[in-house]
């Protein structure tokens, strides 16, 4: 092999490399990881999830294990703060099962079509991205259940993020704390909306369109747009904030899901196409009825016009 | 036997992305994990033939892009550098037990430091992340904690059985 004299085999080879990731990262970007980078990454994903799977099998007692001597620091203070949830979840539980037979009632009386109901994916997490950097959730259902990019993934908290490649039994879900990732949501005690970004973990940065709208600590902030069924919980807003003149309103909100140790989700079958039918949420306001608990109900209505409703 | 340490590299770096991608999903002390495939590549740098070292940080870098989002490349360019940075630091090293450690750190968080920026360039944002440095330092700590456990098994591995001369030499 030619090489200019003075640099030896292995810088020659390095430089070889480097223009060789070059040109991969450039037609890869140009291509927006579809073509030969996406078909690449299809396969191997596929042969590598057996692998991954096994490695999960291994390795999940040793994480139980770590956890579990971790968790033992905190548990008692964990049970207590458990059973004081518990009874306020079976107050709130009968209060909205009055609600229910309320809203049926009116919903006859109305001649309202009640709203259906998305399916569900139950999936459970098998490995993370290969980096901290990488805000990746890899889980062990795929297109063979049902699951299509873009579909939104739950856990018991709220909104965990979106499903952005798949194969036929695995799917790539990119969470909402991904530097990359914009939700619009709307503050469930305003209506106010904005948009969420991530930050690459911890809180979430919050900027609100209308600034003249205030924020107080603890508001819950509910997917808004048509990318997401509306009303799923996604973050809280930990500093309140009000406007200044001139200035736009930014603040943080913590996640609602649990991201740090996701373990099961539920994948929504939902896609934007959904909402843009006629009768969407412009046209056909959602009616919804307030939910003081931030909707932590064992049912929640999160849809509008056509009607969208997450079973427990 | 060239051939021989080279599988057996492959499968040490298909047990790291492996045990990387499955064992910290949920098992993140500071929330951050070690970059295992990192290491290894520094490990299996030190005894392999200069340019093997390097295929093999290419190609681990390849698997690590294949199993993510980002750009097809970024992480391939990143272990090349790592890999390249440890043949050429290796003899050094050998030279002076008590630099391979703090080297070890160094290189995790130079090959961190790298895909960030790579990645900003390339718009993964990855500076905009707010814990950026936390992300490069803890896994390059948790690297540096690590390589007294998996150096030596590794040496013994690929290193020392390889027969005639050491990969230092090559």
């Amino acid at each position: 092999m030619w090489r200019p004299s003075g640099v030896d085999r292995s810088t020659a080879a390095f430089i070889g490399l480097v223009v060789v990731c070059l040109v991969l990262v450039t037609v890869d970007l140009r291509a927006s990881g579809e073509g030969l980078g996406g078909t690449l990454r299809d396969g191997v994903q596929t042969a590598f999830t057996p692998v991954q799977k096994a490695a999960a099998f291994v390795s999940r007692p040793v994480v139980s294990f770590f956890e579990g001597i971790s968790d033992l620091v905190g548990i008692r203070d964990e049970n207590r703060r458990l059973r004081l949830q518990l009874a306020d979840l079976e107050r709130q539980l009968a209060e909205t099962e009055s609600l229910q037979r309320q809203v049926e009632e009116l919903e006859e009386i109305l001649a309202i079509a009640p709203p259906g109901e998305l399916d569900t994916v139950a999936a459970r997490v098998l490995a993370t991205g290969p980096s901290d950097f990488d805000a990746i959730r890899l889980i062990d259902k795929g297109r063979a259940a049902g699951i299509t990019i873009d579909m939104p993934v739950i856990d018991e908290g709220g909104l965990v993020g979106r499903v952005v490649a798949v194969t036929e039994s695995s799917a790539r879900v990119r969470l909402i704390t991904d530097p990359t990732m914009r939700v619009a949501v709307r503050v469930e005690r305003t209506g106010e909306t904005g948009i969420l970004i991530g930050r690459g973990g911890g809180l979430l940065q919050l900027e609100m369109f209308n600034t003249n709208a205030a924020l107080i600590e603890g508001d819950l902030l509910v997917t808004a747009d048509g990318r997401f069924p509306a009303g799923i919980p996604v973050a809280r807003v930990t500093e309140a904030a009000e406007a200044e003149v001139g200035f736009s309103l930014i603040t943080t909100a913590a996640p609602e899901a649990e991201l740090s140790r996701v373990d099961y989700v539920k994948v929504l079958v939902f896609t934007s196409d959904q909402v843009g039918s006629p009768g969407s949420e412009e046209e056909n306001p959602p009616i919804q009825p307030p939910l003081e608990n931030g909707g932590s109900t064992t049912t929640t209505t999160i849809g509008s016009g056509p009607g969208t409703t997450i079973s427990p | 036997m060239k051939w021989r340490r080279t599988a057996v590299a492959v499968a040490l770096v298909i047990l790291a992305v492996a045990l990387q991608t499955t064992l910290f999903v949920t098992l993140r002390p500071f929330g951050a994990s070690p970059a295992l495939a990192l290491l290894i590549t520094l490990a299996v740098g030190r005894h392999l033939g200069r340019v093997p070292a390097l295929l093999v940080g290419f190609a681990t870098g390849l698997l690590l892009d294949l199993l993510s989002e980002t750009a097809l490349g970024l992480w391939a360019l990143v272990l090349t550098t790592v890999a390249f940075a440890t043949v050429r630091l290796r003899r050094r090293f050998e030279d002076d037990v008590t630099l391979l450690i703090p080297g070890v750190f160094l290189i995790s968080f130079g090959g961190l430091a790298l895909y960030a920026l790579l990645g900003t360039i390339f718009g993964e944002q990855t500076l905009a992340d707010a814990q950026v440095v936390r992300k490069m330092l803890l896994p390059a700590v948790y690297n540096t904690i690590l390589a007294p456990l998996f150096l030596p098994p590794i040496t013994r591995l690929i290193g020392e059985r390889g027969g005639g001369r050491s990969g230092w030499e090559r």
